[in-house]
């Protein structure tokens, strides 16, 4: 314990400080019903998009189905079938993995988007910062659903849709740019508006006498302020993501060999499984959906009370 | 307060009836309710323009506006429609149709021979300018019939010449046009001619009102010189992507016909009171094809055309035949409603069809052995090379148009998987996907771009149609498989000239076992078509022909079959409908078949909900301060 | 200076309806195929046909600014081209069927959860843990979480299918004749329900969470506690303090959020084949008809940025702080 190893000390104090942190914001976090409740469907669901397999076994196919078309659940499909013979929970836990990775994706997109936009936004001002919010109010107003009917197809075709991308079929791909170029605006919005009101600290003013350039500051003092917003925002879009995914999927836009919740439902839709009064094709891939973005939704919700306990409710 | 409160919710019922008010077309209270038969498709009809369409309901459309010269009778028989009779001469080569002098288009202009002249004339211009007319899906009936001249020397005569005896001439679909209403229309302008309702045609009934993406309502045609239906109007009410609505709307009387309905909405819709299945057996088929381009001709396309030479080689699409189990689709796919497929021409052409001599049945491990014994054998990867050494990948293309596609590339993607074969699927919509197939030959910006391919064809009372789409000069136009093959083209050339029924049926066996044994299209299956009608409100259901369905298929022939019911003896008509019990459809579409008078109950339970929830709200909203204070 | 704050709002609107033109402009010209596809389907046009065709469409001049002139021309004229599907059917008369039965879902809907939503948010943030609280929280939370179609879907089956209350889609009945007016509103209102009744409970759930929310936060807030402090009734405070400031921010975010609830919400159209605009695109949308696609987006837009400029106006009118 000598004079030279001070420095250290400091680290390992501030390591100490943050991880009682951590630990003061979880316990916070998951002493709040809302939280704790969404976080572990949040887990279950993730661990089913993760292994699909270990609970249902490989993905069937139409050649590997198992069952009668139609069937309704009995012991050994205990949700059914489809109009292929497939089992439906089978589908359903592998459409676990589409759904949630288009939404994490697509939320990885927005929030990057939105965050750059709102930080350079708002902490460059002036010119810029009205052009870029403009801009961002634009893609606010816009009915961006529908943008993303145009953007979709020709996308698809203008990229070739039998090309793949990090290995991901380009429907889909597609889908989640769509998603990111449609909504990254209210993130911006939100985060512009934080980075306004750190703009005028004094710690950025001492940045800047120091000699810091704008891109420095942005990143070393703006940035992790805002980062808080940021990750309770994140779980807000991914909510609307797994929602927009599912909308789209639904309406025809969706890969038919990638099973997602979505498709599902179009498959149901199509096989006039609601008529036929196969509730099984429908209910599953729906209560998946609700579930996972009510979990979102509570999350969301209680991060930000947590994180950012002024900011609560506001815009 | 409370009068307030009530003058409120009168005001929402007000405004609720003017909005609604503005927004219905304002329908005339009949003294006599005319008779309306009301047909359901999944299609969504795209042109009332007769040369703007290409799908059964846009013809369905134009034949109930528009006859051709002769209608086809219940046998596919021609029977008179705009000419009431026709002579053929001595030779063959001329024949003389009779129009009716008391013939009349629905706008009572008389019709004459000058108006079947005029419309043949269009068509033959279009045929030596080497274009089409619009779309250019009926112009080839004239060219395959050989027709070089139409004249009319009077008004009742008009003289149709051709270059070789033809049984192709009638009935045909080319719809005699009134030259008055199309005569300002060119070659260039006519496939744009909207041809807006009401038509003006001579068939049964005339299109007065096309609500776009919706429905369209044809009304009788009172000039009509033939048999006229029971039904004084017809509504065709289309449910694109909504066929369990469709299913739905048949069973609550809303529907007196349904085209096509998925299989296991035809198990539930059988044995039904007052609903008739139907499956009938098409004249047409499901295909998985290859692109053979450059078969015969040696020749390739950059950037496009098949991506490896193994898709022209016979052996290998033989091979690949014995790793699809049709059986299996057939069951799978179509619910067991359809035939394993086999050649060409389908089995309800029952005077041509000729199954092959030895089928192909399933089998993994044949298919494996013959791949390997034509050269492609597997990597230590496991994958399938090509004689050149490069593992196999097949894009397989399909449209989006039916659910059965997307389930049969699921399949044969996992088949040809399990050779070696790796197939990636790729759903297109119609148009794009046509765009995609072009070769060369149909303008440069195209190249063919795809291995494999999903789709159907349907095919004329005529085999020629069907035949037609595997001739070398179709490359471009209407083959998709780019097949080439000098004696299949010679072979179709023959059995079009012979007039001798044997000789051709002994040319067209050659020509399905050249297709079936080359393999550029394996068949999957001939899947029935399932249709259901009511017989609540409508008789005389007759199929056309009698292994098909009634309506959809060849000419209008059984809109002018159909009678009325008798009424139902059911008690089903609620209390202050017309004594004319079957032309009144339910009010209430909702309610189940047995409840009567209830129905109108409920529709005011819905109406009174939805004001309910109006008015709650405002008084919550209103005098939420007053109960609270109270507190 | 209040006619400042309305000169600039409106030039904004008009700024944001430019920029929706602009893109709808260039997302015509970036689709796939040569323009020539994009306006004939005759696929045997000759050489002559298809220059011809070009002139007549302003194809043979320069993308800008000579097209897109043009373009801002045609759309001003209410000219949106062309429908692919329906064979050269003007986008606008495709379209101009469509427009009512969406105005008069989405109008009905948004009125209903409006009301609905807005009280139900503001009786449970006021009575915040009590058992409404709980019970309309969270079936807020489950509404809000479930797309429209799904929502639309359930009520269906249930509704429709299974108690055979309702029917299952369209507007009207097809074909049928009516006894008088009387009738076919009755008729009209059956068919009217479940979508009615899917809009306006999927927007309920959104509304009441935003209120709810605004409410506890105003209720907060300073000038309330001192309302409290001052013994006021708890009844007065709502009315005369909490809630003329809560409805406020929530107005905002209704018109707001329009976009994004339109957008989503047309596909409950799908579901009860509703013949509206939602039913239009997704059809449009399987023929890839484009130009009425974007059509739709034009319309849907520019009344989303007209409706936005409207609840600002409003705003302003509300809130006499907005003026100065």
């Amino acid at each position: 314990m000598s004079a030279g190893t001070a420095p250290v000390d400091v680290r390992t104090a501030r390591l100490r400080l943050r991880a009682r942190a951590v630990r003061e914001f979880a316990a916070r976090f998951l002493s709040r019903p809302d939280g704790l409740v969404g976080s572990l469907i949040l887990v279950v669901f993730a661990v089913l998009a993760i292994a699909p397999e270990l609970f249902v076994g490989p993905l069937e196919t139409a050649t590997s189905a198992t069952g009668d078309r139609l069937a309704a659940p009995t012991p050994r499909h205990i949700l059914g079938t489809d109009d292929l013979g497939k089992d439906l929970l089978n589908l359903t836990v592998h459409g676990t993995r589409v759904s949630m990775l288009i939404g994490l994706l697509a939320t990885v997109i927005t929030v990057a988007i939105g965050s750059l936009i709102g930080i350079v936004s708002g902490f460059v001002g002036g010119v810029l910062d009205a052009v870029l919010m403009r801009f961002a109010d634009f893609f606010l107003v816009l009915p961006t659903f529908v943008l993303a009917l145009i953007l979709a197809p020709i996308l698809i075709e203008l990229i070739g849709a039998q090309s793949e991308i990090l290995g991901m079929r380009v429907t889909l791909i597609v889908i989640v740019v769509v998603i990111g170029i449609t909504s990254w605006a209210s993130t911006a919005r939100i985060v512009r508006s934080q980075t306004l009101s750190l703009r005028e600290r004094a710690f950025v003013d001492r940045a800047r006498v120091v000699g810091a350039g704008n891109a420095a500051i942005m990143r070393r003092h703006i940035l992790p302020n805002v980062v808080n917003l940021i990750v309770a925002n994140a779980v807000l879009v991914f909510a609307s993501a797994v929602l927009t995914e599912t909308t789209l999927s639904f309406i025809g836009l969706g890969d038919p060999f990638q099973p997602s919740w979505g498709l599902l439902l179009n498959s149901a839709q199509a096989a006039g499984a609601a008529g036929l009064g196969a509730w099984w094709f429908v209910i599953p891939p729906a209560t998946c959906i609700v579930l996972v973005v009510l979990a979102f939704t509570l999350v969301g919700g209680a991060l930000d009370d947590v994180l950012n306990p002024k900011l609560r409710g506001r815009r | 307060m409370v009068v307030a409160h009530r003058r409120r919710v009168g005001r929402v019922l007000a405004a609720f009836g003017v909005l609604a008010a503005l927004l219905l077309p304002a329908v005339p209270v009949a003294a006599q309710e005319p008779l309306v038969l009301r047909v359901g498709t999944t299609q969504d009809l795209d042109s009332m323009n007769p040369w703007g369409t290409a799908l059964t309901v846009g013809f369905e459309a134009y034949t109930l506006n528009y006859e051709t010269i002769a209608y086809w009778d219940e046998n596919l028989a021609p029977m008179p429609a705009f000419a009431e009779s026709w002579e053929e001469s001595e030779d063959g080569l001329t024949w003389t149709f009779t129009i009716s002098p008391d013939k009349k288009w629905s706008d009572g202009t008389p019709a004459t021979a000058e108006d079947a002249r005029w419309t043949y004339q269009l068509v033959l211009d279009a045929l030596a300018a080497e274009t089409s007319v619009g779309l250019g899906y009926i112009d080839y009936y004239l060219g395959d019939a050989g027709v070089t001249a139409v004249s009319a020397p009077d008004s009742q005569t008009f003289v149709v010449e051709v270059s070789a005896p033809t049984t192709r001439l009638i009935p045909n679909y080319v719809p005699i046009l009134p030259k008055h209403i199309w005569e300002g229309q060119t070659l260039d302008t006519i496939g744009d001619f909207q041809n807006e309702p009401p038509v003006v045609g001579s068939g049964p009934y005339q299109a007065v009102e096309w609500q776009i993406g919706q429905s369209v309502r044809f009304v009788r045609n009172e000039h009509f010189t033939g048999r006229q239906g029971a039904a004084d109007e017809v509504i065709i009410q289309f449910y694109a992507n909504a066929v369990d609505t469709m299913v739905q709307a048949l069973q609550n009387g809303e529907l007196d016909y349904a085209r096509a309905v998925l299989p296991d909405q035809f198990n539930q819709l059988t044995g039904q009171p007052n609903i008739v299945t139907v499956a009938g057996t098409t004249n047409g088929f499901t295909e998985l094809g290859f692109n053979t381009y450059g078969t015969g001709t040696g020749k390739t396309i950059p950037n496009g055309g098949p991506s490896t030479p193994a898709l022209l080689d016979a052996a290998f699409r033989d091979a690949l035949g014995y790793a699809i189990d049709k059986e299996l689709l057939v069951e799978r796919i179509l619910g067991g409603y359809g035939e394993v497929g086999t050649t060409q021409v389908p089995p309800f052409q029952t005077a041509w069809h000729t199954p092959p001599a030895t089928p192909r049945t399933f089998d993994m491990e044949l298919a494996r052995q013959k791949l390997d014994a034509a050269g492609y054998v597997l990597n230590d990867a496991g994958a399938r090379l090509d004689k050149d050494g490069n593992p196999i990948v097949l894009e397989l293309v399909f449209p989006d148009s039916e659910e059965t596609f997307a389930q049969a590339a699921e399949f044969v993607a996992d088949w040809f998987g399990q050779l070696g074969i790796v197939v990636n699927s790729q759903q297109y919509d119609q148009d794009t996907l046509i765009d995609k197939m072009l070769p060369p030959e149909a303008g440069e910006e195209y190249t063919a771009d795809y291995d494999l391919f999903i789709w159907s064809w349907g095919g004329d009372v005529d085999p020629n149609s069907l035949l037609s789409i595997f001739k070398c000069d179709e490359i471009g136009a209407s083959s998709d498989s780019m097949y080439c093959n000098p004696r299949y083209d010679e072979l179709y050339a023959l059995q079009n000239a012979t007039s001798d029924p044997a000789e051709r049926k002994r040319y067209m066996d050659e020509m399905q076992a050249i297709i079936y044994d080359d393999a550029p299209y394996h068949i999957l299956f001939y899947d029935a078509q399932l249709d259901a009608y009511r017989t609540d409100r409508f008789g005389g259901w007759q199929n056309q022909p009698s292994n098909g369905v009634p309506l959809f298929v060849y000419g209008p022939l059984d809109y002018t079959l159909l009678t009325a019911a008798e009424p139902s003896p059911e008690p089903s008509q609620p209390a202050g409908s017309p004594s004319a019990g079957a032309a009144t459809p339910a009010p209430s579409p909702g309610a189940e078949p047995t409840a009567s008078g209830g129905d109108s109950t409920l529709l005011i339970v819905g109406v009174l909900a939805v004001v309910a929830i109006l008015a709650v709200g405002l008084v919550l909203f209103r005098r939420r301060g007053p109960t609270t204070e109270e507190e | 200076m209040g006619s400042s704050f309305l000169v600039r709002r409106v030039v904004q609107a008009v700024l944001t309806i430019l920029l929706i033109l602009v893109l709808n402009f260039f997302l015509f010209r970036l689709m796939p195929g040569s323009p020539e596809r994009s306006i004939t389907r005759n696929p045997n046009l000759t050489a002559e046909a298809k220059a011809e065709l070009r002139v007549r469409w302003g194809l043979d001049k320069p993308v800008f600014p000579d097209q897109f002139v043009a373009y801002l021309g045609d759309v001003s004229r209410g000219d949106l081209g062309y429908s692919f599907k329906y064979r050269g059917a003007p986008v606008t008369e495709v379209i101009g069927d469509r427009i009512w039965p969406t105005i008069l879902l989405f109008g009905a809907g948004e009125a209903i959860a409006i009301v609905v939503g807005l009280s139900l948010g503001a009786y449970a943030g006021w009575r915040r843990g009590g058992p409404i609280d709980y019970l309309g929280n969270g079936l807020s939370l489950v509404l809000y979480s479930m797309p429209y179609f799904v929502l639309g879907m359930l009520l269906l089956m249930v509704f429709s299918r299974t108690l055979g209350w309702f029917p299952t889609s369209g507007m009207l009945t097809s074909g049928a004749s009516y006894a008088g007016p009387a009738d076919q509103l009755l008729d009209f209102a059956a068919h009217f329900a479940l979508p009615l009744a899917t809009v306006s409970l999927g927007l309920i759930g959104l509304y009441s969470i935003l209120m709810r929310s605004a409410i506890i936060e105003t209720l907060a807030e300073d000038y309330v506690q001192t309302a409290r402090a001052k013994g006021l009734r708890e009844g007065r405070i709502l009315r005369h303090h909490a809630l003329p400031n809560a409805i406020l921010p929530a107005v905002t975010v209704v018109a707001i959020q329009l976009g994004y609830v339109i957008a989503g919400a047309i596909t409950a159209e799908v579901v009860f084949n509703w013949p509206g605009l939602g039913t239009l695109a997704v059809t449009a949308l399987s023929a890839r008809d484009y130009p009425v696609l974007q059509g739709v987006f034009l319309l849907l837009a520019v009344s989303v940025v007209v409706a936005n400029l409207l609840a600002d106006l409003l705003y302003g009118v509300l809130d006499p702080r907005v003026r100065t």
